[in-house]
């Protein structure tokens, strides 16, 4: 051992210069692993450690309705038995806002309108910008706290008058945080707060209004956990839900572990490129040793001896490329700007103990996996080789042990992908593409070396000889490949799914698309709206009844769910869903199972005795299980509606004028359902006109709320460029990454390149000659790695795009074809660049040394 | 002592094989100096190669001081080098990344040797090195790697010296100090050295010569016989 010790050191000490590429490989992977688990941790913690801030209560029973007199009796039955120390109650909903006469800009928008009594909020604080605490006082008398964005849309100041719904209220102060979260999932307006009994008085809670009604709770904790249960026990069969800051700590904190794993994956995949730079960095380095191992064999040293001194160096430049990777994390995260840690919800962002330790462990095991493949290589040198140059490339048999380290190596870098990933499934598929990916550029660098045999024969000089270096012993056009070619295929894949999202984006947000939604419009408003539309728009709107609703069950041929927390368990089918209901298929519209009515259900129900029938979207029966003939039990409004699946249609959802909907109703009894109406305006594409229909509207018909989609596009918009900016760096480590191994593998053949090179010299050779050789040669090594790229890309994207995002996918052929000429002269350039001393060095030196 | 008995190379090159070593049986007494000659390809690496256990033979068996070498895997053979045989060879083959003492050190360092050091610094100041240890091979030149690779072979006191063409790559005059130091390292100390070279004033200095040609051994000659 103390052999193996002192020889890795005097080992190292000469050679960590030259495996500098070996730091960086692993240094870059280990980076954005911690820095990726690093900043999710920080957000979890801040998360779970403020859940109470972020409901703002111990206990919340939320209902998208007023809780009826049943209910609530219910409830005060279960709480009389609990430690509850306060109640509080908050009314959210959406309505039009505007400056009053005479103030601020001509224009309308819409507002999170929020309305708490004086016992609100229990916990967490609402910052204002004058600096004065808050209190219940500021919002009574018809006061409101509004958010900043407010001033800026309506061109108003704090003690100005705002027309909320009609009615005016003034702005006492502007909030400028708070830890509350939205309900909903994206807000079409700033937060406003007002006083709940202002609030009720307001013509916005109508039927169909988008309004939530919370009950908060502060509570000994000894009772949350049991409290909770009861009052879900209670509502398990209505759409009330009922959630502690226990639960909400519970549900993120999983949420954010799924999501902590996943983009570790991300940070796998780029260790692994690292790893391919490990492999072939080391690769090299055994034979340049190849003397020194064979004379330490030569001089008594065993093939363990010589494999432990070589092992532990790997283990010791792993360990320092762990230490960069943390380092350069630490410096990332440290530039993290302020306006990503908002979005983030945190005040900083630091390095965690476990993500370096993760993070650290990945990176050597790694580093070691792919580095064992070479140093096994050692076993095979025999020390003959000193007196016989031709004993290392002699023939040899099959390797059984060199095999079963190969498959044992490969398994362990799976288990390492099943760990990161925190999931055998995903850590599986990632596994199995690697490996595909690597066998298909292991069998395209065996076609291109046997693909540019004819060119060995070419008359001209420069190309004949460049294709015979391609395919010489101990080449690197696998190992280039595969760096470059899985660079290529990272990097061109996310860039044509990004592609994808765009166009995809500027399809929804085309010409099709209504530029104002009108929502809550009433039965009998609809020839107001309509004539008030006319006035601005050069189409009259289209109407569309609406109902909200929500599945209660579902007792179906795949699925049974016999509560709602059976349903909620179903992820996404626990939702609110936006209903109608028609006679007509959409132009969009395909069914693809059962059949569509034509006409409208008799008043006594279907003929099985149910109150509706219903036509499911196809995502329904593919991801949800429901079906044709199932019986799925809606609760619109509190009255529990049972349909019958009759059919399943294909909705083209890109085309957005006519909408969507995941489920239509037959028409009929349904229609006595109380419901509103949705109005789509098209034709309004000035913006002047968009503000006075908006402004019209919040006078004349304040119940009424207006969304500009265009502003909500733009701001979708915006969190898309910051997820595309996101992806792009990730991108960029990995193209760094390609071309640092791209770097490593030209610079690892070099001691061959310099005898090669001054042997041509000898013979007559020139240096441009010398150098056009080169580029042809990384040229056609580039142009492959490219063309290689490029097609994972086009299939992975087109998966990505028509399984997982569910969107139109189109190939990107601009970018494909700029990905292959770009890693064809990137590969050409980096290889001519890595080997500029080659071509500029005196030949007999060279010829001396060997 | 060393025996080889019936031993023959054969290996596969392009057009078949070949037969580079045909079947020799040759016994070289414990201290005696003897020089192995011939032309180029004649089989007289091959033949040292075999002796030093860097290489296998494809029929008969080798003895070392009685002990059959032939059926040894690699790590026993380099166990059984570091302790018995001492080699030089042509172009040195000094590690590159280790200083002259620390080359010297090697072998004592793997048999595990307390005196490394102490001993390696006396062998290099023993081969005309002093204050020479700390040069890298690179700072040294090619008289002094083989002196640094003489005193590397001599590391464990092996009772067996295979030198390869030691002179080959020397101008004279140095090369005739290597020779020097080798001759008295083998009357000296009474070790064995078995040395190949194709320079036949420097064979003629050796107990005994034996001349290969084409893999077979044409000439036997002990020197008191020769003179």
């Amino acid at each position: 051992m103390a052999f193996v010790l002192r020889m890795a050191w005097r080992e190292m000490r000469s050679s960590w210069l030259r495996l500098v590429f070996f730091f960086l490989c692993v240094a870059i992977g280990v980076a954005a692993i911690i820095a990726l688990r690093s900043v999710i941790q920080n957000v979890r913690d801040t998360m779970t450690r403020e859940a109470r801030s972020l409901i703002g209560a111990d206990l919340v029973v939320q209902s998208p309705r007023a809780l009826d007199e049943a209910s609530l009796s219910a409830i005060d039955l279960t709480l009389k038995s609990a430690p509850v120390q306060a109640r509080a109650n908050v009314i959210q909903t959406m309505t039009m806002m505007r400056p009053a006469e005479g103030v601020g800009l001509q224009t309308a928008r819409m507002a999170e309108l929020r309305g708490v009594d004086e016992r609100y909020p229990f916990y967490g604080t609402l910052t204002l910008a004058s600096g004065q605490a808050y209190t219940h006082a500021l919002l009574e008398n018809r006061g409101a706290i509004v958010q900043p964005d407010v001033l800026a849309q309506l061109g108003v100041k704090v003690g100005d008058t705002l027309i909320l719904a009609g009615t005016p209220f003034v702005i006492r102060d502007v909030l400028m945080s708070e830890k509350v979260q939205r309900s909903g999932g994206v807000a079409f307006g700033p937060r406003v707060y007002v006083d709940l009994a202002a609030l009720r008085a307001l013509p916005v809670l109508g039927f169909g209004s988008r309004a939530t009604y919370q009950l908060l709770l502060k509570m000994d904790d000894a009772g949350i956990d049991a409290t909770t249960t009861e009052l879900r026990r209670q509502f398990q069969r209505s759409t009330t839900n009922v959630q502690s800051w226990r639960t909400l700590q519970d549900r993120l904190g999983k949420a954010l572990s799924v999501g902590e794993n996943y983009l570790s994956l991300v940070g796998f995949a780029i260790v692994v490129l690292g790893g391919i730079g490990v492999w072939s960095v080391t690769r090299v380095f055994v034979q340049q040793k190849m003397k020194s191992i064979a004379v330490l064999k030569c001089v008594g040293a065993s093939s363990r001896q010589v494999l432990g001194t070589y092992v532990l160096q790997i283990l010791v430049l792993g360990a320092t490329g762990c230490a960069i990777g943390a380092a350069i994390s630490a410096a990332a995260l440290a530039a993290v700007p302020s306006s990503v840690l908002t979005a983030l919800s945190v005040e900083s962002v630091h390095l965690t103990w476990s993500a370096v330790l993760q993070g650290s462990a990945v990176g050597l095991l790694v580093a070691l996996l792919f580095a064992l493949v070479p140093l096994m290589e050692i076993r095979r040198v025999k020390p003959l080789l000193l007196l016989r140059a031709d004993t290392a490339t002699t023939a040899r048999a099959r390797d059984w042990r060199s095999i079963g380290m190969a498959v044992l190596i490969a398994a362990a870098l799976a288990a390492v992908a099943v760990w990161q990933a925190g999931s055998l499934k995903a850590g599986a598929y990632v596994s199995a593409g690697l490996g595909g990916v690597a066998l298909v550029l292991h069998l395209a660098s065996i076609g291109l070396v046997r693909g540019v045999m004819p060119l060995t024969r070419s008359t001209r000089f420069s190309l004949r000889h460049a294709m015979i270096s391609l395919g010489r012993p101990g080449n690197q056009t696998r190992v280039i490949l595969m760096a470059v070619g899985l660079g290529a295929f990272f990097i061109l894949a996310i860039r044509v799914v990004q592609s994808n999202l765009l166009a995809d984006f500027s399809v929804e947000s085309g010409k099709n698309s209504p530029d104002v939604v009108l929502i809550d419009v009433q039965q009998d408003q609809i020839s107001a709206v309509t004539a008030l539309v006319r006035k601005y728009a050069t189409a009259a709107p289209r109407i569309i009844p609406m109902m909200r609703g929500r599945i209660v069950g579902v007792s179906g041929r795949r699925v049974q769910l016999n509560t709602t927390i059976d349903v909620r368990e179903k992820g996404n089918l626990g939702r609110e869903y936006g209903l109608t209901y028609r006679n007509t298929l959409e132009d969009n519209e395909k069914i693809t199972a059962g059949t569509f009515w034509k006409d409208s259900l008799p008043e006594t129900g279907t003929a099985d005795g149910l109150d509706a029938e219903v036509s499911i979207e196809q995502s329904l029966h593919d991801q949800q299980d429901l079906d044709v003939g199932d019986e799925i039990r809606f609760d619109l409004a509190g009255r529990v509606i049972r349909a019958r699946v009759t059919s399943i249609r294909k909705v083209t959802w890109d085309n957005t004028q006519n909408g969507g909907f995941m489920f239509v109703f037959r028409p009929g009894p349904i229609e006595r359902a109380p419901h509103m109406f949705l109005g789509f305006v098209l034709g309004v594409s000035d913006v002047n006109a968009r503000a006075g229909l908006q402004r019209e509207l919040s006078m004349t018909l304040p119940n009424v709320s207006a969304i500009d989609v265009r502003d909500v596009l733009k701001s979708i918009q915006d969190v898309l460029g910051n997820v595309t900016l996101g992806v792009t760096i990730v991108g960029s480590v990995m193209l760094f990454s390609g071309v640092l191994i791209l770097i490593g593998a030209v610079a690892m053949t070099k001691f061959q390149r310099v005898y090669e090179a001054a042997i041509y010299r000898t013979l007559g050779a020139g240096t441009w000659r010398l150098a056009s050789m080169v580029a042809i040669e990384y040229g056609a090594l580039g142009a492959l790695a490219g063309l290689l790229g490029a097609a994972g890309a086009a299939a992975l994207s087109y998966a990505v795009s028509r399984e997982l995002l569910d969107i139109a996918w189109h190939p990107s052929p601009g970018i494909l074809v700029s990905g292959v000429v770009g890693t064809t002269l990137l590969v050409a350039v980096v290889g001519l660049v890595a080997s500029l001393d080659v071509l500029v060095r005196k030949p007999l030196g060279a010829l001396r040394a060997e | 002592m060393i025996q080889l008995v019936d031993v023959s190379r054969t290996v596969t090159s392009g057009v078949g094989q070949l037969t580079i070593l045909k079947p020799t049986t040759l016994t070289i007494a414990r201290g005696q100096s003897v020089a192995i000659t011939g032309a180029s390809g004649s089989g007289k690496s091959t033949l040292l190669g075999l002796v030093a256990g860097l290489d296998s033979p494809s029929a008969g068996r080798i003895l070392l001081d009685g002990d059959d070498i032939t059926a040894l895997d690699e790590d026993r053979l380099a166990r059984l080098r570091g302790a018995k045989v001492g080699i030089v060879f042509q172009f040195f083959h000094l590690i590159p990344s280790l200083t002259a003492l620390e080359n010297v050190m090697v072998p004592m360092e793997i048999a595990g040797r307390t005196d490394a050091r102490a001993r390696g610094q006396a062998l290099i100041d023993e081969v005309g090195l002093n204050g020479r240890g700390h040069h890298y091979p690179s700072q040294l030149s090619g008289g002094e790697q083989q002196r640094v690779a003489l005193a590397r072979a001599l590391a464990n006191d092996p009772p067996i010296l295979l030198a390869d063409e030691p002179t080959g790559n020397l101008d004279s005059a140095t090369g005739q100090q290597v020779i020097d130091l080798l001759l008295d390292v083998n009357q000296r100390h009474g070790r064995t050295l078995v040395l190949v070279t194709h320079d036949l004033e420097l064979a003629a200095r050796a107990d005994r010569i034996i001349r290969l040609k084409d893999g077979h051994v044409v000439n036997d000659v002990v020197r008191a016989e020769a003179g």
